[in-house]
């Protein structure tokens, strides 16, 4: 057994430890962690089959940004967990059946001969150039079009969180120095006159 | 090569290792006395008001949500870069066109408010 594959194991059982760990966990946080660990390994697993880009990405991406996303989103559930165990027999036999039926279609796919045959004759494009290099060359030149519509993804994303998150609270206590500033004596001081005690 | 990673492999390494040593020593060198009263939750010396599980304000997912585009533009910035000299100025335009539509969403949300914490 060479170098690589003991790495290789290395990095495929903490990844396999890693998933149990987020399905058996029972603190949604340890399993929004354990997820962390399973996406860090995966780059790993990545980098050795000399995938760069992609595992950096799955790190910067994944890692730094979505799952933050994932933690936040697992505190503002307000879970409750004896709530979310109870009723756990009962849809015990629904579970089980779709379990069933993916696991099924995976053996299918991945036992048929067209997936076996799918990565044998794959040569790397190149031993020389990284392939962030080649994913380059392809994404800005042949990719142009798909490469623009992606932003405009990114931009209808970016109205859609802002206008479905974005609400002004009404308790708000924030004060605008600008506002402030800018207010005059007359806006807030009116002066009267009226004779004084002596004048009578 | 893979082999080139050997460095990258070696500080995971060493970073686990120091992260696993350090609080193992203290584990095992440190003196552990527990008594009820050190073992008892509390919150800045009071009992715990409420539920760890609070509700967060929705503002920290929009946070989130917009901190994860921007990254996603970053993860596209960074093959651009290996290549400009090759992709020259059609890649260069083809980048600023990219910028140049999400400048209009980083406008939009800074007008609208969505980067204010009131």
């Amino acid at each position: 057994m060479d170098f690589t594959t003991v790495i290789f194991s290395a990095f495929a059982l903490t990844l396999l430890g890693a998933g149990m760990g987020v399905i058996l966990s029972r603190n949604p946080v340890h399993a929004a962690l354990f997820l962390v660990l399973a996406f860090f390994t995966g780059a790993g697993l990545w980098m050795m089959l000399e995938a760069e880009f992609l595992a950096i990405t799955l790190v910067l991406v994944y890692v730094g940004a979505v799952m933050v996303l994932f933690l936040f989103v697992v505190m503002m559930l307000n879970v409750d967990l004896d709530r979310l165990r109870e009723g756990f027999w009962q849809h015990l036999p629904l579970g089980a059946g779709v379990a069933l039926i993916m696991v099924a279609e995976m053996v299918l796919v991945v036992s048929s001969k067209q997936f076996s045959k799918l990565g044998a004759d794959l040569q790397p494009a190149s031993e020389t150039v990284s392939n962030t290099r080649d994913l380059g060359m392809q994404l800005y030149t042949h990719y142009v079009y798909p490469f623009e519509l992606a932003s405009v993804i990114l931009l209808v994303a970016i109205v859609a969180a802002i206008a479905l998150t974005l609400r002004k609270r009404k308790d708000s206590k924030h004060l605008d120095p600008a506002q402030q500033v800018l207010v005059k004596a007359s806006d807030r001081l009116r002066i009267v006159s009226m004779r004084s005690e002596g004048d009578q | 090569m893979v082999q080139n990673y050997l460095a990258v492999l070696l500080f995971i390494l060493v970073g686990l290792g120091v992260g696993v040593i350090a609080p193992l020593l203290g584990w095992i060198l440190g003196p552990r006395r527990p008594d009820p009263q050190k073992n008892s939750p509390y919150e800045c010396g009071f009992e715990a008001f409420e539920d760890a599980r609070m509700r967060f304000d929705v503002r920290y997912y929009l946070v989130a949500i917009l901190f994860i585009l921007f990254d996603l533009e970053i993860a596209f910035l960074f093959p651009w870069a290996v290549v400009l000299k090759e992709v020259g100025l059609f890649g260069f335009v083809a980048m600023m066109i990219f910028l140049g539509i999400l400048v209009v969403g980083f406008v939009y949300e800074w007008v609208k408010g969505a980067l204010e914490w009131d």
